[in-house]
């Protein structure tokens, strides 16, 4: 029976990637009463903000906050990005999650309200289901009969079995020439569909394994099917707004899907699209599953996109909206008016805002000892510590970088484990980013073009105002 | 007394379990038994159906299709009754059949549901959805690689 043996598909191929600065995280790291765990996950400390994502996480696995849109507010390196990659690992395959970067969208061929919609789009799942009623056996025996005259009605039987029963169909012309088309032979298991009537083989059976000696490679064996021979499948399928836009766009066709060069999509094509589901909804036929959309780096959004995200949240098919940012008061892009975390103060409103905290030195600690382990590097105790003492007083994201770096430097002296030398050795090979800056202030006279020290006001203009905002 | 006080609660707890045992493997039970019974009724509709083509393709004699009687084995009995007449009671009972092999399936959804909640499994997705006719799921698939 199709309908119970349906088990969620379970992928067996391991993704294979590169050690990414998040590819520790499996999830938020919180337990059953959505408490933050200190250490869980690849998740270490920030327990506030993962407690508020974890009631945004059941939230949206609930469907309850569609529309809604969550910012996360936070220094640099206080793992923003960490906690939108966990919820993301959270909420599983199923429900459609979109990560872009704010600046993502000045880069491409299109314009920044159509990127923004589209990853709106692709942020929309909808769920359908597919039914056929099938006849799935085995093969017993094919049986045609051709008129001597060599023209005119072939007619035929066909005995197919499952485990449970046996029978016999009276075969028409045209089955007889799909049966033939497919080369169907005795001990095949094929299936029929009821409705188109096109039969496809499933490949032979187990207990015909040993009738030739010679066989080709890709002939695959299967079992003989259980159960009755009239079946009902079910097949449910969770697609985004944003395919079901690009396979009906007319002139791109499924191919842009992969090529990712889907252009402009007319708003024709959208409304459309997004009656017909409407319709379905209504009748039934499908699901909204609303996604999560994760904007990082959002400060870099300039105003007409704030507006446009201001009005798209308020349409009722809207995916749950997370932003990050790591800027305090600044400008907002594209005018002269200066707001809290760049942002419009109308979109602020509209926001739940969680902020992280800088992590202390424990949890320093507890982070390098997860990212070692990411890594595959061991580490002694004492050169942790230092490594965790170079991570609060320079930065986090500095004390990462060099583990990888003193794991080479270990590996050097045919060393098993790093020790305190290493740590010191790269220390002073690499610098952080204040010690290099501390650099270019002493010896700033020796540069090309230093033009630092000969006119003081160029610190007022608005590019340098945002740099200095990401050291603050 | 603390000793009396955790054996009390302990049998209380191993009930409950055993409850919730046997209420898990009686919603079990039910779903095999459904998942039988489509079985034995599959067959029975595939014994029927092939009975009705064997009676359409009796070779018509020089008496009237009218007249033409047939051997026809109902359980354990066999009778000799008119063509026709044998024709339509064939066709009744494949249409009950049809009948109740749906309605089965229809109840066997809510069961299944049942036992994985009993089961503390979360509930299947899209479980309730109706289906797409297959024009509609033609448009979606249309240009698939796959589909053809």
């Amino acid at each position: 029976m199709a309908d119970t043996t349906k088990v969620p598909e379970v992928r067996e191929i391991t993704r294979i990637e590169r050690i990414g600065a998040h590819s520790h995280i499996r999830g938020l790291g919180l337990d059953d009463a959505l408490e933050a765990r200190q250490v869980s996950q690849g998740m270490v400390g920030q327990c506030k903000a993962r407690r508020a994502v974890g009631l945004i996480l059941e939230m949206i696995k609930d469907g309850k906050i569609a529309g809604r849109a969550l910012l996360l507010a936070g220094r640099p390196g206080t793992g923003k990005t960490a906690i939108a990659m966990g919820l993301a690992q959270a909420l599983g395959q199923d429900t459609p999650f979109t990560a872009m970067t704010g600046s993502e969208i000045f880069s491409l061929d299109m314009c920044k309200t159509e990127a923004l919609c589209q990853a709106f789009r692709k942020s929309i799942g909808v769920r359908i289901k597919e039914e056929t009623e099938i006849i799935e056996g085995e093969v017993v025996e094919i049986q045609i009969d051709r008129p001597a005259t060599g023209t005119g009605q072939k007619v035929g039987k066909l005995t197919l079995k499952t485990t449970e029963m046996e029978t016999i169909y009276d075969l028409g012309t045209k089955m007889i020439e799909s049966l033939t088309k497919e080369k169907v032979q005795a001990g095949d298991i094929i299936t029929i569909d009821k409705a188109t009537g096109k039969i496809s083989k499933l490949g032979r059976s187990f207990t015909r394994a040993r009738d030739y000696d010679a066989m080709g490679a890709q002939t695959k064996f299967v079992q003989c099917p259980e159960g009755e021979l009239q079946k009902r499948k079910e097949v449910v399928h969770t697609v985004t707004l944003h395919e079901i836009d690009v396979i009906n766009s007319r002139t791109q066709g499924f191919l842009a899907l992969f090529s990712g060069d889907t252009g402009e999509i007319k708003s024709e094509v959208r409304e459309q699209i997004n009656a017909k589901v409407a319709e379905w909804r209504e009748e039934g036929k499908a699901e909204i599953v609303p996604g999560v959309l994760f904007v990082d780096e959002v400060h870099m959004l300039d105003i007409e996109c704030f507006s446009y995200l201001n009005r798209a949240l308020e349409s009722d098919m809207a995916p749950v909206l997370i932003m990050a940012t790591n800027r305090g008061i600044t400008r907002i892009r594209g005018t002269n008016y200066q707001s809290p975390h760049g942002m419009p103060i109308d979109l602020l409103d509209r926001l739940i805002i969680v902020h992280t905290q800088p992590y202390d030195e424990k949890e320093t600690k507890q982070i390098l000892r997860i990212r070692c382990e990411e890594e595959d590097v061991e580490i002694c105790d004492d050169a942790l510590t230092v490594l965790t003492r170079i991570g609060m007083e320079t930065s986090l994201r500095y004390a990462i970088q060099l583990i990888t770096t003193a794991n080479l430097v270990s590996r050097k002296r045919k060393a098993t484990e790093v020790n305190m030398d290493d740590i010191k050795r790269v220390y002073s090979l690499f610098l952080d980013e204040s010690r290099s800056s501390q650099f270019l202030k002493e010896y700033q006279e020796e540069f090309m073009f230093n033009e630092m020290a000969s006119n003081d006001n160029d610190s007022v203009e608005p590019a340098n105002e945002n740099d200095n905002m990401e050291t603050v | 007394m603390p000793i009396d006080d955790t054996y009390l609660t302990m049998e209380k707890n191993m009930s409950e379990v055993l409850r919730h045992l046997v209420e898990v493997e009686e919603a079990a039970d039910d779903i095999l038994t459904d998942k039988m019974q489509l079985v034995n009724l599959d067959r029975k509709k595939n014994k029927n159906r092939e009975a009705i083509r064997s009676l359409k393709t009796v070779p018509s004699t020089s008496t009237s299709t009218k007249e033409q009687k047939a051997w026809v084995c109902f359980g354990n009995m066999f009778l000799k009754i008119p063509l026709t007449k044998a024709k339509q009671v064939l066709e009744e009972d494949q249409e009950q059949l049809d009948r109740e092999i749906d309605s089965l399936r229809a109840n066997l959804k809510a069961k299944v549901n049942r036992l994985n909640e009993l089961e503390g499994k979360e509930e299947l997705k899209g479980f309730s959805l109706a289906a797409l006719d297959r024009n509609e799921m033609a448009a979606m698939k249309q240009g698939r690689p796959g589909s053809s």
